[in-house]
C-alpha cells in the first residue's frame, strides 16, 4: 500500500469504487451549486452576472444573501452528515442521529441559554459572534458525553437502548429551553423563537465565518483516526489489542461530533433526519469503511442540503417553507425503513 | 522470553475475580486455561493482553513491565480473540482481516501485505469467503474470519525472530469437529515456529492432548498447573467441575469422559 495522504487524509484505504463514487458525489455537488446560486426568488442570470451586466442591487443580493445562503446550506448538511457518521460509528449504532439521540437538543440548550441571558452581557466582545456556536458546541458535547457515560454503563446494548435514552435526553432539553422561553423578554423571545423554527434566511458573513473556522477545525482533527474508527467496529478491547488508543479516539470523535453539530444548530436550529439519512445512502452506495463514509457524507450531505434549502424558497414563492420540514418530509420514511430492515436482521 | 504475571488479584465491587495467579505463556509452548463458568479465565486473559489492570501484581512481556509498554507496541507483540461481539456495519471478510495488519510503523511489510493476507485466508479455509459481506456469515466462519485477523496482526517474513502471543479466547466454540481440530493443529504448527500460545478451552479432550501446559482456575484461584499427564495423574478433574470422569491414556492420547 502506498501512502497516499491529502490534507492529512489517508485515501490509500479508499477502493476504485470509492474514489469513483467521490468524485461523482463532488461533481454532482458543484451541478447543484450552480443551479442554486443560479435560482432564488429574485430572478437574475448567473451568466449575467458572470459577464458583470448586472446591477448593483443584483450584485448585493447574489453576494450579501444568496452566497452565505448556500454556503450555509452546504456547511450545515456536511456537518450533520459527518456527526451522524461519526456518532454512528462512535457508538456502533446505526441509528444515531445527533437529532434524534439528543444532541441537537443539548446545542439548542446551550445556544438558548446564550440568546437570553448572553445577550446584554457579552455583546460588547469582538468574538461575540464566535459566543453562539460555542455554547452549542459545549451543549452537544455535553449531551454525547452523557450517553457516552450511560451507555457504557450497561454495555453494549443493542441499538435500541440508546434511543430511549436520547428520548430522555430531548425531554429534558426542552424543559429547559421551555424554562428559558419563560423568563425571556419580549425581544429575547422573538430571538428564540425565530432560531428555534430553524431557517437558513437571513444569514450574514459575521455569523457564518466562525462556524466555517470550527467545521474546518473538526475535520481536521478527525481525518487521522478514521481508519481507526474502522477498526472499533471490532469492538473497544480488540480495537485496543490492536493498538489502538481507544480513549484518544473517543475523545477525538466526540469533540468532532459535538463540533459539528453545534456550530450547525447555532446557525440554523434544528434540521432532523440529515445526520440518519446521508451517511446510510453513502454506505449504500459503496462501502462501510470512514475514510469513504466520512468524506462521502460531507459532499452528499451538502448536496442534499442545497436541494432542500432551494426547495424550501422556490416551492411556495415568495413565502418560505421551514427546511428542516423537507428533511424530515425525506428522513422520516427513511427512519421507519431502516428499523424494518435492522428488525429482520 | 515468556509473558508472565506476578501474584495478580483482580476486585470488582469488592467480589474477588481472581487471587494471586501466578502464570506464564512461554515461547513456542501451549498453555490452555480450563474451568467451571465464572471461574475468572476471560479476566485473566483480559489481564494478560493489557486489555484491563489488575488490583494487584504485574504482567510482564519479555521482563518488561506492560505499564512501560505503549499500547501500539504490545499489538506487534501479542494478538488477542475474544468472544466476539455483533460488526453492525456491513464491512467484507477481507476487510475485517485487513484490520489486523498494523501499518503504522510496520511499512517494511506493507508490500506484502496482499501475500500475507491469501496466505492466511487459504490457512484459516476462508478464502472462498473474502468477498462476502461478514454479517451474512455463519457463526462458525464468523470465528474463523476473527482467527484469520488475529494471525495477519502477528504476521512476519520467514526467518523473523520476533516474541509473538497469541491469546484465544475459546476460539473452537461454533466449529465443528473438523474446524476444531484443524484450528489445533494449526496452532500445533505456530507454536512450533516459535509463537507462545494461550487459550481459554471447554473441551478437556482438545486441551488435554494439544497442549503443553494445564492451567485450572476455580473460584479465581489457580487450582492446578502442570502438564497435561501430570493432572491427570493427581486426579483433579473431579474436583473442578464435580463430575465424574473416566479417563484412558493409550500412547500418551488422553481420552477423558464424563459418566
Amino acid at each position: 500500500m502506498n501512502e497516499k495522504n491529502i490534507l492529512g487524509l489517508n485515501l490509500s484505504f479508499l477502493s476504485g469504487k470509492q474514489t469513483l463514487s467521490l468524485f461523482i458525489f463532488l461533481s454532482v455537488l458543484i451541478l447543484i451549486l450552480i443551479i442554486a446560486f443560479s435560482n432564488g426568488s429574485f430572478d437574475f442570470s448567473f451568466i449575467s452576472l458572470l459577464k458583470g451586466e448586472t446591477t448593483h442591487i443584483e450584485r448585493t443580493i447574489f453576494f450579501e444573501i444568496r452566497i452565505p445562503r448556500v454556503i450555509l446550506a452546504c456547511l450545515v448538511g456536511s456537518s450533520l452528515a459527518i456527526s451522524g457518521a461519526c456518532l454512528q460509528g462512535l457508538f456502533r449504532n446505526p441509528l444515531a442521529d445527533p437529532g434524534l439521540i439528543g444532541v441537537s437538543a443539548g446545542a439548542a440548550l446551550g445556544a438558548s441559554i446564550i440568546i437570553v441571558f448572553g445577550s446584554t452581557i457579552f455583546s460588547k466582545f469582538v468574538l461575540s459572534t464566535f459566543l453562539l456556536p460555542i455554547a452549542a458546541c459545549i451543549g452537544s458535547g455535553v449531551v454525547i458525553f452523557l450517553l457516552f457515560l450511560l451507555t457504557k454503563g450497561f454495555g453494549h446494548q443493542g441499538v435500541t437502548y440508546m434511543l430511549l435514552v436520547g428520548i430522555a435526553i430531548n425531554a429534558i432539553a426542552s424543559v429547559g429551553i421551555g424554562i428559558l422561553t419563560f423568563i425571556s423578554t419580549d425581544s429575547e423571545l422573538r430571538g428564540l423563537t425565530f432560531w428555534t423554527m430553524g431557517s437558513f434566511g437571513g444569514i450574514t458573513w459575521p455569523l457564518l465565518l466562525p462556524a466555517i473556522f470550527i467545521i474546518i477545525i473538526a475535520f481536521f482533527f478527525l481525518s487521522p483516526v478514521l481508519r481507526d474508527l474502522d477498526i472499533l467496529q471490532l469492538g473497544e478491547s480488540e480495537a485496543k489489542s490492536l493498538g489502538i488508543d481507544v480513549q484518544k479516539l473517543k475523545y477525538r470523535v466526540i469533540f468532532t461530533s459535538a463540533a459539528t453539530v453545534g456550530a450547525s444548530v447555532a446557525l440554523s436550529g434544528m434540521i432532523g433526519f440529515v445526520g440518519l439519512v446521508v451517511p446510510h445512502l453513502v454506505r449504500l452506495i459503496a462501502g462501510v469503511n470512514h475514510s469513504y463514509v466520512i468524506i462521502g457524507s460531507a459532499l452528499l450531505g451538502s448536496s442534499l442540503m442545497v436541494i432542500a434549502d432551494l426547495l424550501a424558497r422556490t416551492l411556495i414563492q415568495p413565502a418560505e417553507l421551514p427546511v428542516g420540514l423537507i428533511t424530515s418530509a425525506i428522513g422520516s420514511p427513511f427512519f421507519l425503513w431502516l428499523i424494518f430492515r435492522i428488525n429482520k436482521a | 522470553m515468556s509473558i508472565y504475571s506476578e501474584k495478580i488479584s483482580l476486585k470488582y465491587n469488592d467480589k474477588s475475580i481472581l487471587e494471586d495467579i501466578n502464570i506464564e505463556i512461554k515461547k513456542g509452548m501451549i498453555l490452555s486455561i480450563l474451568g467451571p463458568n465464572g471461574a475468572g479465565k476471560s479476566s485473566l486473559l483480559n489481564i494478560l493482553s493489557g486489555d484491563i489492570e489488575s488490583n494487584i501484581g504485574n504482567v510482564f512481556y519479555d521482563n518488561t513491565d506492560i505499564k512501560n509498554i505503549s499500547i501500539q507496541e504490545r499489538a506487534f507483540i501479542r494478538s488477542v480473540m475474544s468472544q466476539n461481539q455483533p460488526i453492525v456495519f456491513d464491512f467484507s471478510v477481507r476487510d475485517i482481516v485487513e484490520m489486523g495488519w498494523l501499518d503504522k510503523g510496520n511499512i517494511k511489510y506493507s508490500n506484502n501485505i496482499n501475500n500475507a493476507i491469501i496466505g492466511v485466508l487459504n490457512d484459516c479455509e476462508i478464502a472462498h469467503l473474502e468477498k462476502r459481506k461478514f454479517n451474512t456469515l455463519s457463526g462458525g466462519e464468523q470465528r474463523r474470519v476473527h482467527f484469520a485477523r488475529s494471525l495477519i496482526q502477528l504476521w512476519r517474513e520467514s526467518g523473523n525472530k520476533d516474541s509473538r502471543y497469541l491469546m484465544l479466547d475459546e476460539p473452537t466454540s461454533n466449529l465443528d469437529l473438523s474446524h476444531q481440530i484443524k484450528l489445533m493443529n494449526m496452532l500445533k504448527k505456530l507454536a512450533n515456529n516459535g509463537v507462545g500460545i494461550l487459550l481459554i478451552l471447554h473441551d478437556l479432550n482438545l486441551a488435554f492432548n494439544f497442549s503443553d501446559y494445564i492451567a485450572i482456575i476455580k473460584n479465581g484461584k489457580l487450582f492446578a498447573y502442570d502438564k497435561p499427564l501430570n493432572i491427570i495423574n493427581k486426579n483433579i478433574l473431579e474436583d473442578v467441575f464435580e463430575l465424574t470422569f473416566n479417563v484412558d491414556i493409550i500412547d500418551n492420547k488422553i481420552n477423558v469422559n464424563y459418566i
